[in-house]
């Protein structure tokens, strides 16, 4: 009996034992590579905050938003990167003249990411569905061209819990791919909410006429089992400051597309001080329901009828990062109202550490 | 129980050694290192991969101390799945 236990507590110390070895040779390879960077990177706190002032169909609404975004590099190939959403939507409620409103937090993504090699990133943790263009790279409120999200956002978006591997390639010296692919488990863990499906993106890029297409699949491992699909295209023509956009997309809910243009008055000679800091946006979208209408509820945050909407739209950039927008849409749908939106964003980037280079 | 935990420290190792040996690091080579002719080519390349890739999303930034900019650029190659020598010309153009 005696050496029973006591074999146990050294076959558990030599594990402990092991563990610790695992544990210091994943640092001691981390703090390794990390010497041999010619520049160490830094933790930083960045991300953007905005106010904007919203007018739907006579109603105001007081919109302060914060996205911190907080980045951690490990040695010269690991990244852990968070990003959360801090947003309210003040209305005045019955005769009362005061706004309320609760402030809605979300976590959209807590990723560790692992650079395996030039081609492929490994990532695992909660991270944004790479579905279409708009969440992974235009949502941010200083990013964006308009403050509105486009109808059909919420197919194949938000956030998934789960792996995915990602990564950018070129096939020859002017076409890029780049492509990402995940699985997701379903929780129903506070700010960890997502649910299991699998997809992934893909897309070539043009370099020399500056043109991504693109295509996006997801199929959902849970409830109705649906598919979703999706396409993206965007064109910036070399010569002239403008952005185009593109994206349709299909899923339970219904089906949409948003085509958007956005033009840098930076061309202009006259008053060019001001012009340049200018652009012109313009937005047309439609939302077509799916031909079940319970699916277009607000589990799927999507209209419950077809919708158009036109939306024009004016930024001013004072300054990196620091830019002013207004803009007016159209809903038309079952009834017809306008959208206008007024506010300023902006982008901070603090380092969490020491900048001088050693 | 002892062999599984030595095989995955084994696999561990390998893995780390794989994958130090396969990745290209986001070395960026001293300004003292190059001819000026080569850094004016470099910042030129870096600048025409800036436009052709950051700036379809975003305005230009700032340039940023050159260990903050290092950490941007991480994080934009895996947020825009931008290639690995996209990701080094557009780093040496933003911290020159």
């Amino acid at each position: 009996m005696y050496s029973v236990s006591t074999r146990a507590v050294s076959l558990r110390q030599s594990q402990r034992l092991l563990w610790g070895a695992a544990a210091f040779l994943i640092v001691w390879s981390a703090w390794a590579r990390a010497q041999d960077s010619a520049i160490r990177p830094v933790p930083i706190l960045t991300g953007s905050a905005g106010y904007f002032n919203n007018v739907v169909a006579g109603e105001t609404q007081l919109t302060p938003v914060i996205m911190p975004v907080m980045l951690v590099p490990l040695g010269d190939q690991w990244l852990v990167e968070s990003r959360g959403t801090f947003r309210a939507e003040f209305e005045r409620s019955g005769s009362e003249n005061a706004y309320g409103g609760k402030v809605e937090k979300e976590l959209d993504y807590l990723q560790l990411d692992y650079i395996a090699n030039p081609r492929v990133t490994v990532t695992a943790g909660r991270f944004l569905t790479p579905f279409g263009i708009y969440n992974e790279r235009l949502y941010p409120i200083w990013i964006r061209d308009l403050q509105t999200t486009p109808l059909i956002f919420p197919i194949g978006t938000g956030s998934s819990d789960g792996v995915m591997v990602r990564g950018g390639l070129p096939l020859s010296s002017t076409i890029n791919l780049n492509y990402a692919t995940y699985f997701s488990a379903a929780s129903e863990v506070p700010a960890f909410e997502s649910q299991r499906n699998v997809g992934g993106r893909a897309g070539l890029f043009l370099t020399r006429p500056r043109v991504e297409v693109g295509g996006s699949w997801q199929k959902s491992l849970q409830g109705e089992r649906s598919v979703a699909v999706g396409g993206h295209f965007a064109w910036q023509p070399p010569p002239i400051p403008l952005n185009f956009r593109l994206e349709y997309a299909h899923g339970y809910g219904g089906s949409g597309y948003w085509v958007e243009g956005a033009y840098r008055l930076s061309q202009i000679r006259k008053w060019n001080s001001v012009m340049r800091r200018m652009e012109l946006v313009g937005r047309m979208q439609q939302f077509f329901a799916g031909e079940e209408e319970e699916a277009s509820d607000d589990e799927y945050q999507l209209p419950h009828s077809n919708v158009q909407q036109p939306d024009v739209g004016l930024n001013y950039y004072f300054r990196d990062g620091l830019k002013a927008s207004a803009s007016y849409g159209r809903w038309l749908g079952r009834r017809d109202y306008n959208v206008w939106s007024v506010g300023v964003a902006y982008r901070f980037a603090v380092p969490l550490g020491s900048v001088k280079e050693q | 129980m002892r062999e599984r935990t030595a095989i995955l420290l084994g696999l561990m190792a390998f893995f780390s050694c794989y994958s130090n040996a396969g990745s290209r690091k986001e070395v960026i080579p001293p300004a003292a290192a190059v001819s000026s002719r080569e850094q004016e080519t470099m910042r030129a390349e870096g600048e025409k991969r800036f436009y052709s890739n950051c700036a379809r999303c975003h305005a230009a930034p700032h340039k940023f101390p050159p260990r903050m900019m290092t950490t941007i650029v991480r994080h934009m190659r895996v947020r825009a799945t931008i290639t690995d020598d996209d990701m080094k010309f557009i780093l040496f153009y933003m911290t020159q």
